[in-house]
């Protein structure tokens, strides 16, 4: 028999990738254009920080010195707890639940061929956007020190076996939680570990307040400063190993313990994972296989609060049904909780603000962060509507046969699913607004105007994602990856543009009256007549985009062949 | 040679597969048949090496599919019921990676490719991505990719499964040249009248136990002996439902 070493198990990605880009799709163009240029500023905004911040420590020679060796070990350990994590849900999804794996497994291809390939899979998936913000901060690091192409060199061969060592640790504890659950209960429990991890880590950072570091009474001395900067650094952790090769190298030198402690570990790490993988993945893989047993919520108070409620039958079947799918699928709600947390978190932070100590917050500027708070509920709505609103008619899938073949029109689908879609984006944005301009404390006129303008964006935000979400539907695709189609990336751009002009729209009447109220100065014959056509025009366009979308999205339906 | 010995797979309490045992020797086209839920496709999914069996033993061509699993699957083709194909791969890709998984050789490759989708009437289709294919063309496909190999031995469920009455002619045609030339075949399914016309022996299972297995005459004479077909026999071994009872539904 010709055995092939592992890596050409990799050849059908690659040659999927290969026949992706030769067949380019609709709106792949514009896409690459938009996250391009999105991904590139991003990195330009890196290099420069870093190289902005190194430099400015180079000014405090010792102490810099000193800040910077530290700052890599915080860095290096930042990303290690990221990497341990995001291995242990990667290979649940490598190792576990692809669906390649049951020609893979069934092939006569020994488990240690099958594990080289599906784990250097996991580290490549676990750690390329670790790898992505790692590059232009080393980059800036390295410019602002004047490194030479030594320092590039090293950062590949540190960064590497940094990036092995977690996701290793990562994928056993995947194997022993698929060999204790079924792989598809471990991924439930593993949705909800990480919810629970980034929530956590909200609360604990709102906890430590960092508003009291600006206050010089509250600075500790010195040496209390730099022990807290110092504790959470063990020399046992990789994260270090990392930092101070690193450091070495940017100093002109070479840190050979430190880098070898990286490479051992590495390679001791992959063999030790690869003897576990031998002797227990394919009990953990077969256990995958079965099916979990069912163990859902039945939901009957949303039957008894469906029935309550002034809907036709087929409305008030389209709307429980959409629900309970919803509430039994925990990768789906458990993104909502953790978008609330960081609402909440939003909340609490106005909350927390004095804002009648701080001298230049004045009445204008205070009001004038009313508007802020609106684009950021925008925001917020636009995210939500393009997570959870525009995938409505992809989420059919399959199953949308049964909702063409029945006699429900295409129209009152989508009509329904506009309802369903409305009614928490709304709740939940118009709570937020109108928390934090309570906590601001700004002029009830523009409360209740700030208020009204969040009705008539939920509208217009629901309306387009529904809208757009018929017009380019994934039927086949993953409901929670249609945000990235073009569709998703079409309405995100035409969402920005409607929140910009709504808040114009709605912005300038509101600002001509403030400074009418403070100044006492009288309106001017214009701006009597303009303030209330911006305002009338606000809602006409958001009316526009509202019934337009769903005109257009009905008729995309319709046409569908 | 396919033989499994007292398979037993229990998921918690529930025993899906209780104490199969079945003997598939060389040429024969064995049908296994049952109700859905029978642990048909479980049976054959533990055979084919997907599934860890909670007892007993499964040998394909004299080699343990526990501790001999490669040799075990080297000389198997396995056609499973809903199979995977990578979409975004053309047919010619999909199985040239395919024989390089079995250790078919490069020279080799080429030319066995061009012969099986010849075969399978799937040469126009050899450089179109698979998933333009429509459903029995991935179907034929996969039959490509099982034979590719050459297998002595080959586990199929229900192969029959939207195939138009051409595709369906040629399956059978293939299973039956492959038998010929002494491959065994363990076939699942649910088209009785497939299973009369090319199966030489036939287990019926049910509750995760074989309940009845001879040729089409013997399992025939265990009906009533008023009818030519399986059907009422397979009715009345694993209980259907009565006229009485559609009519009602019906009404």
């Amino acid at each position: 028999m010709n055995v092939r070493a592992f890596p050409y198990l990799l050849l059908p990605h690659l040659w999927a990738s290969r026949n992706r880009a030769r067949r380019r799709e609709r709106g792949d163009f514009a896409r690459g254009v938009l996250f391009g240029g999105i991904a590139l500023i991003v990195f330009a905004a890196l290099v420069q920080g870093s190289y902005w911040l190194t430099g400015h420590l180079l000014d405090y020679e010792e102490l810099g010195d000193y800040l910077l060796r530290i700052g890599l070990s915080w860095l290096f350990l930042t990303f290690l707890s990221f990497l341990a994590f995001s291995g242990i849900v990667t290979a649940l999804s490598t190792f576990f639940l692809a669906d390649d794996l049951r020609l893979l497994v069934a092939s006569p291809v020994a488990t240690r061929r099958l594990f080289h390939a599906r784990f250097f899979r996991t580290v490549v998936q676990a750690s390329w956007m670790v790898v992505i913000f790692v590059v232009p901060i080393l980059i800036g690091i390295g410019w602002a020190r004047c490194a030479g192409p030594r320092f590039y060199l090293t950062a590949v061969a540190t960064v590497v076996p940094f990036a092995v060592i977690p996701v290793a640790a990562g994928t056993v504890v995947t194997l022993l939680l698929v060999n204790t659950f079924p792989a598809r209960r471990a991924r439930d429990i593993l949705m909800l570990m990480g919810l629970l991890f980034a929530a956590s880590l909200v609360v604990v950072l709102r906890f430590i307040r960092p508003e009291q570091l600006l206050r010089v009474e509250s600075l500790p001395d010195l040496t209390d400063f730099f022990a807290t900067l110092q504790s959470p650094i063990t020399p046992l952790l990789p994260s270090f190993w990392a930092g101070e090769t690193l450091f070495a190298s940017l100093a002109g030198g070479a840190d050979v313990t430190h880098a070898a402690a990286l490479w051992t570990t590495a390679l001791a790490s992959v063999v030790l994972v690869g003897a576990a993988n031998e002797r227990w993945y394919f009990s953990g893989y077969s256990r995958s296989q079965e099916a979990p047993k069912a163990r859902f919520t039945h939901f009957r108070a949303l039957d008894s609060v469906a029935r309550a409620l002034p809907l036709s039958t087929v409305r008030r079947q389209l709307l429980v049904k959409d629900l309970k799918i919803f509430l039994r699928d925990v990768s789906q709600w458990s993104q909502l909780l953790l978008l609330m947390a960081l609402v909440l978190l939003y909340l609490y932070n106005f909350s927390v603000l004095d804002l009648q100590r701080i001298p230049y917050m004045s009445g204008y500027i205070k009001n004038v962060y009313a508007f802020v708070n609106l684009g950021m509920a925008g925001f917020v709505m636009a995210t939500v509507a393009v997570r959870f609103v525009f995938p409505a008619v992809s989420s059919e899938g399959s199953a949308f046969w049964i909702i063409r073949t029945s006699p429900l029109s295409l129209r009152d689908f989508l009509w329904s699913k506009f309802w369903t879609g409305l009614v928490p984006v709304l709740a939940l944005t118009e709570m937020l607004t109108v928390a934090a301009n309570q906590f601001l404390g700004i002029d009830p006129l523009l409360k209740a105007m700030s208020a009204i303008a969040i009705v008539l964006m939920s509208f217009a935000l629901v309306g387009l994602a529904t809208g757009l979400g018929a017009r380019y539907p994934r039927f086949g695709a993953d409901p929670s990856q249609a945000a990235g189609s073009y569709g998703g990336v079409a309405f995100m751009v035409q969402a920005v543009l409607f929140i910009i002009v709504i808040i114009a729209l709605v912005g300038w009447p509101s600002s001509v009256y403030l400074l009418h109220q403070m100044r006492r100065a009288p309106f001017t014959p214009a701006q009597q007549l303009l303030m209330p056509v911006s305002l009338l025009a606000a809602v006409g366009v958001s009316l526009f985009v509202w019934l337009a979308s769903m005109r257009s999205g009905v008729r995309a339906l319709e046409g569908m062949g | 040679m396919i033989a499994i010995e007292n398979l037993v797979k229990q998921y918690g309490r529930f025993t899906a597969v209780d104490g199969v045992s079945l003997e598939v020797p060389p040429g024969e086209i064995h049908g296994f048949l049952g109700p859905n839920g029978a642990g048909k496709t479980t049976t054959l999914r533990m055979i084919a090496g997907l599934l860890k069996p909670t007892g007993g033993r499964v040998l394909v061509n004299g080699h343990d599919i526990a501790t001999e699993p490669e040799l075990a699957k080297q000389s198997l083709g396995f056609i499973p019921d809903r199979p995977f194909i990578y979409e975004k791969l053309t047919g010619g890709e999909f199985l040239r990676f395919h024989g390089g998984l079995y250790g078919l050789g490069e020279p080799e490759i080429g030319d066995r490719v061009r012969e099986m989708l010849e075969l399978f009437e799937l040469s126009r289709w050899e450089h179109e991505l698979v998933e333009s294919f429509s459903h029995g063309m991935k179907q034929r496909l996969v039959m490509c990719a099982a034979f590719l190999h050459r297998p002595r031995a080959v586990v199929v469920d229900e192969p029959m499964v939207g195939l138009d009455p051409r595709g369906a002619r040629l399956i059978k045609d293939v299973f039956r040249r492959m038998a010929e030339r002494g491959v065994a075949i363990l076939m699942s399914t649910h088209t009785l009248e497939v299973a009369q016309e090319m199966c030489d022996r036939i287990s019926i299972i049910l509750k995760g136990q074989i309940i009845a297995r001879g040729t089409v005459p013997e399992i025939r004479a265990m009906g009533d002996g008023h009818d030519d077909h399986l059907t009422a026999v397979f009715l009345k071994l694993t209980g259907g439902s009565g006229l009485q009872e559609i009519d009602e539904v019906v009404g």
